[in-house]
């Protein structure tokens, strides 16, 4: 193994070794065999009716994935993103990959096939749930989460349904929503992230297989944080997976999603779309970890993901937080972002991204102010280490009658070697007077006197390291839910392991 | 001098009430102390009387020598002659200490329907009051208040209450931040500024600022209002037993 | 692949109204360079990503718009009180009545109009040179149509350290002048030179000036842009900087109906410095686009981007400014920042402050800041007697402050400031 790191003075040779090791340290390599049902590859009408039908969906869902299909083929891969990789040939994909088992719905978790519970169970997600599937209740003292666990192009199951329902919380795959709760799926479906938005969720639009659906009624506060695991399996096969959110008038929800993938050599596509509609009063924090499949040191391999994120604080005071810890994939295209619509709406954005090896990460968010006395406050933190390049990439705008409001940015970007590249693209558009916008970036490199501040009281250098860029994500870490919070450190900890140079 | 009554204070964004029916009748000649605990609503006087944004008089009145000041634009009541040194006085970066002292000075001389000052003539009144506040001529170069230590922004402000000689002085606080040298010296620009026919409101949290400025009236203030008014030895009863037993009675 | 028809028909017809002019072997050469580079890139359309926030249609149309001429009967002239060397153009066109004599120690000027004729010139290293280079990453193809088709200009090359400043006067007489200026400078080894400018040159103006400053060379330029209400111009400064070497530039810009100021420089010698500063004040139908890139491609140089906009009734500034750090370009202090003080709710600011980093031991930041008058201030001014106009005048020009002291001489950062001052003046009437 050779890798054309420099070797700066004071850095020793383990430093470096350890710079090498580091396309081994990704946990979630490892793959399922199980036996699959594949649509043909590649995508037309065919398949996306054969998707449609696949989910048992009713007519008018089948109409508007064809309506978005035929506007997909119109349009062109977008070029504007600091990320270069192959061209990718989408129709050298497959759409729609099932677990054989999952062919038949199964009605609880004992008729899930045992091959996939293995799985999560593997992965580390917690397995009461499982019990919980059958209906047994957790002990009180227990954190519950409920999940939704996704593999490859559907829904394996879904826990504490019958919890939530008590509390009249809907939480279910996205094509039983389409099955029982048509007016709510029709309602909002769509109108956060439009068909047309851009090309890839367009695609989306057209072929998505599966994904979360969350409605909390009025006045609700969600008794669990709600989760999605998302995990591809499959070679060749890109998921495509559609998430909805609805918080009513006064609820409350926080939401976390995860996501890995095993390692192989060829690229695979992840191409999601999150739409969050946030109605007067309501709060959602939605908690991202992406840890999906880095590709190797020589960019070999890797998840391209791209993602199309978006909330909608519709109502007054609606709040919203995005927090994400981004990791993983070969490619990262993704800006979770804010429309501040009503008055005195909220909008936060915490990210650390981080890029290793040949990682290229163009992250970021917008924030759209239109409501009055509307806030925004974006924290980035960006890390580039080996020959990553990472981006942050971000708007703020505030439309004329956005009176009053109040947008504060912190982007602050880290070098860890001289390989590679940090870059700030921000945009900012002003269009009142009264309302104050300020953004500050910094980038530098990992404070050497820090550095040697820890290891003079005793810390190796990775420990020291480590520390000092946990110090420096501190901001959005503390933004994290707990459930996440521990395992984002550590994760940051792995994704830098020995890059030190 | 200035003539308080019934005053009622509350925050123009928010529904709180913060001064309550506030009666003051400051004395020309005379020094006037007031002392509460936090929250009690001194400072918030002191910005309703210097005319700050944010603050919607409900009730009451407030008369600089006769003329109703509450009516006034904050310009106004200083070439009115009313002064307020800051608690916290504010940070102007780019603009030079002696542009500023010398902008204020003018705008205050013309609306008063005086001749302005030639350069030469004022650059000699600031020098000499400088010396006496110990304030150094790269001090009067640099910025508003920007990079000056608490010590030297407040005795900035005695220089600027010294060059626009107003009649009715408010001292919010002009103690905290101060040690010992720097207070004494602050003090002595006050006393030397002590006159016939100027009045001092210093609102403060401790007695030893009245030690270098001794008070003619202290008034003790709690809740929004005047709870208690006597002569100096209330300032010493509040620093030896506090503020408790005097709001009890207060109470009962 | 081909360029799309809108900027073939553009290019083509704005060509047609504005020919190549003849010149000699050297100029000509350039010239065609220069055109190749246009055609391949064509005229810009406001639907291309570099001019997202500033429609350059009137500026790449064929025919000018007519721009009245203002009368200035009433304004101090800037720069009275310096000793300086003046050369003025009326309209793009070079008055040599008007103009000194252009034989000062330390300098040789020559007008290109003059110089162009010639075979071979020292110009010909950079004429179009610097231009073409600071079109990649980014094209600016309004500055390969000033190096193909300018008519005028002055070619500068300092060689010592001339006693007083180069001024370059650009008086605007004619209402639908459509004027193309390139300047070239060459500042040789431990030279060092200021070159002032002013004036709203033409109802079109489209100047471009390439600077090359040597090891521990110094640059110094001080532009005023204002006065006539209806002009547009688009400028350009390609400037590359060897060893040890100073390059600043402050441009002061009030009035103009729509202005485009692009700075491009690339540091290629270590320890060099650069500075580009700007303080505009807009007021109604005014846009003011702020351009810059620099290049980091040496170790241990320093570079400042200070911008401030001040702007009321519906004027619009532009800030797009980046730093790039090459891979090399170790120990690099870039900083940047950008703000806008609204006086109105109709005014605007757009920015996109970016930062492209490829070396790991730097320190780059960059600040954005939009907002109203500090109220803070305002009423601590008011507390001591200031009139309210009066107070957010000066808060106004303690905004500007840190752009002015970008400016190296007393006399012009006084000069500039007194003329703010006026403007302030005249707008409170």
């Amino acid at each position: 193994m050779s890798l054309d790191v420099e070797v700066k003075d004071g850095v020793d040779q383990e430093t470096v070794d350890a710079v090498k090791e580091l396309s081994g340290t990704y946990k979630y390599g490892w793959n399922t065999d199980i036996e699959m049902e594949y649509a043909p590859k590649g995508v037309n009408t065919d398949i996306v009716k054969l998707i449609s039908e696949k989910n048992e969906e009713p007519e008018w869902m089948t109409e508007w994935r064809l309506q978005a299909f035929e506007r997909w083929e119109k349009m062109t891969e977008p070029e504007w993103a600091m990320v270069s990789y192959p061209k990718i040939d989408f129709q050298d994909q497959y759409y729609y990959a099932r677990p054989k088992s999952m062919v038949e719905k199964p009605k609880s978790l004992d008729e899930v096939d045992p091959k996939l519970l293995a799985t999560y169970e593997k992965l580390g997600i917690p397995l009461k749930e499982q019990a919980l599937l059958a209906g047994v209740e957790a002990p009180e003292e227990e954190r519950k989460v409920a999940v939704d666990a996704v593999f490859d192009s559907v829904s394996v199951g879904t826990t504490f349904k019958d919890e939530l329902a008590k509390a009249g919380v809907i939480f279910c795959s996205i094509s039983e929503a389409i099955r029982e709760h048509p007016e709510l799926v029709k309602k909002y479906l769509g109108s956060v992230v439009p068909v047309s938005d851009n090309y890839y969720a367009t695609l989306n639009s057209a072929v998505f297989s599966d994904g979360s659906f969350v409605y909390v009624p009025p006045g609700v506060r969600c008794p669990m944080e709600l989760s999605t695991y998302f995990r591809i399996n499959a070679e060749n096969t890109g998921q495509f997976e559609r998430t909805l959110i609805i918080a009513d008038k006064g609820s409350y929800v926080s939401y976390l999603e995860g996501c890995t993938a095993p390692q192989r050599d060829t690229a695979q596509l992840h191409a999601a779309v999150v739409e969050i509609v946030i109605e007067e009063d309501a709060e959602v924090k939605y908690s991202t970890v992406q840890n999906w499949y880095p590709g190797d040191e020589d960019g070999k391999g890797g998840i391209y993901n791209f993602v199309t994120k978006r909330a909608d604080c519709r109502g007054d005071r609606a709040k919203v937080m995005w927090t994400q810890v981004e990791t993983g994939s070969a490619v990262t295209w993704k800006y979770p972002s804010c429309i501040l619509r009503g008055n005195d709406t909220q909008g936060e954005f915490y990210s650390i991204a981080i890029a290793n090896n040949m990682q290229q990460a163009d992250t970021g968010t917008k924030m759209v102010h239109l409501g009055k006395n509307t806030k925004s406050r974006i924290v980035s933190k960006g890390i580039s280490a080996g020959k990553a390049q990472n981006t942050y990439r971000g708007l703020v705008s505030m439309h004329p009658k956005a009176k009053n409001s109040r947008n504060y940015t912190q982007c602050d970007s880290l070098l860890i070697g001289d390989k590679c590249g940090a870059h700030t693209v921000p945009y900012i558009e002003v269009k009142n007077n009264s309302s104050r916008v300020e953004h500050e970036a910094t980038t530098s490199k990992v404070d050497d006197e820090q550095l040697f501040y820890c290891r003079q009281r005793g810390m190796d250098e990775e420990e020291a390291v480590a520390l000092v860029v946990n110090g420096f994500c501190k901001e959005v870490l503390q933004a994290l839910p707990m459930e996440f919070a521990m395992e984002a450190q550590a994760l940051v900890a792995i994704s830098l392991e020995g890059s030190v140079g | 001098m200035l003539e308080i009554k019934n005053l009622h204070v509350k925050l123009e964004d928010e529904d709180k009430q913060i001064l309550k029916g506030v009666d003051l009748s400051l004395e020309a000649g005379k020094v006037h102390a007031i002392m509460g605990p936090n929250g009690s609503g001194k400072s918030t006087l002191s910005y309703v009387l210097s005319g700050k944004d944010g603050y919607e008089v409900t009730e009451g009145s407030a008369h600089l020598q006769g003329e109703d000041v509450l009516d006034m634009e904050p310009e106004e009541r200083a070439a009115a002659g009313l002064f307020l040194a800051f608690q916290y006085p504010v940070e102007i970066p780019g603009v030079g200490n002696m542009t500023f002292l010398r902008t204020a000075v003018n705008a205050q001389r013309k609306a008063r329907g005086e001749e302005e000052l030639s350069a030469g003539d004022f650059l000699k009144v600031v020098r000499e009051k400088a010396k006496t506040l110990k304030i150094d001529a790269e001090m009067l170069k640099r910025p508003v208040n920007v990079g000056f230590s608490g010590g030297e922004k407040k005795r900035n402000e005695i220089l600027q209450m010294a060059m626009l000689e107003p009649k009715m002085c408010i001292l919010d606080e002009t103690d905290s931040g101060l040690d010992v040298d720097a207070m004494k010296l602050v003090s002595e620009g006050v006393n030397a500024l002590r006159d016939a026919g100027r009045t001092f409101l210093v609102i403060t949290h401790y007695q030893r600022l009245l030690d270098h400025i001794k008070p003619d009236v202290v008034h003790i203030m709690a809740n929004g209002r005047i709870v208690k008014t006597g002569g100096p030895e209330l300032a010493l009863e509040v620093e030896q037993n506090g503020y408790a037993d005097i709001l009890a009675e207060e109470v009962a | 692949m081909g360029l799309p028809d809108i900027k073939t028909n553009l290019t083509d017809a704005r060509l047609a109204a504005q020919p190549v002019p003849q010149s000699g072997a050297w100029l000509a050469a350039a010239r065609d360079d220069a055109l190749a580079r246009l055609r391949a890139m064509g005229l810009p359309t406001k639907r291309d990503e570099y001019w997202k926030y500033t429609d350059p249609s009137t500026l790449t149309e064929a025919v000018a718009q007519s721009a009245d001429v203002f009368d200035a009967a009433d304004e101090a002239p800037l720069y009275d009180g310096i000793d300086r060397l003046k050369l003025v153009f009326v309209d793009g066109v070079f008055d040599v009545d008007a103009s000194d004599d252009m034989a000062p120690e330390g300098v040789t000027i020559e007008r290109l109009a003059d110089a162009g004729a010639a075979d071979i010139h020292w110009a010909k290293d950079l004429y179009g040179v610097l231009e073409a280079k600071g079109q990649s990453p980014v094209e600016r193809p309004l500055a390969a149509l000033n190096s193909a088709t300018a008519t005028d200009g002055v070619l500068i090359h300092v060689t010592g350290t001339p006693s007083k400043p180069i001024s370059l006067i650009y008086r605007h007489a004619d209402a639908t002048s459509d004027a193309t200026l390139h300047h070239v400078i060459k500042v040789d080894a431990g030279a060092e030179v200021t070159v002032l400018e002013n004036g709203p040159a033409a109802a079109r103006f489209n100047k471009c000036m390439e600077v090359d400053v040597a090891d521990t060379g110094v640059f110094h330029h001080i532009r005023a842009q204002g006065r006539d209400h209806e002009r547009r111009a688009v400028t350009h400064i390609f400037g590359r900087l060897g060893k040890e070497s100073v390059f600043k530039s402050f441009t002061m810009t009030a009035n103009g109906v729509l202005t485009r100021n692009e700075v491009v420089l690339e540091l290629t010698g270590d320890d060099a410095q650069a500075s580009v500063a700007g303080a505009c004040m807009g007021d109604g139908a005014f846009h003011h686009d702020d351009t810059v890139f620099i290049t980091h491609d040496a170790v241990n140089c320093e570079s400042r981007q200070v911008f401030k906009k001040v702007l009321r009734n519906g004027a619009v500034g532009v800030f797009q400014g980046k730093i790039l750090v090459q891979p090399d370009a170790q120990k690099t202090d870039g900083y940047q920042i950008s703000q806008s003080l609204l006086l109105d709710d109709d005014s605007q600011f757009l920015a996109k402050p970016e930062l492209e980093i490829y070396a790991d031991d730097v320190a780059c930041s960059h600040g954005s800041t939009s907002g109203a008058i500090n109220e803070e201030a305002l009423f601590y001014l008011r507390s001591r007697g200031v009139e309210k106009g009066t107070a957010e005048d000066l808060l106004v020009l303690s905004f500007l402050a840190e752009a002015i002291e970008e400016i190296e001489s007393d006399d012009i950062s006084e000069d500039i400031l007194a003329r703010l001052e006026a403007w302030l003046m005249r707008r409170r009437g």
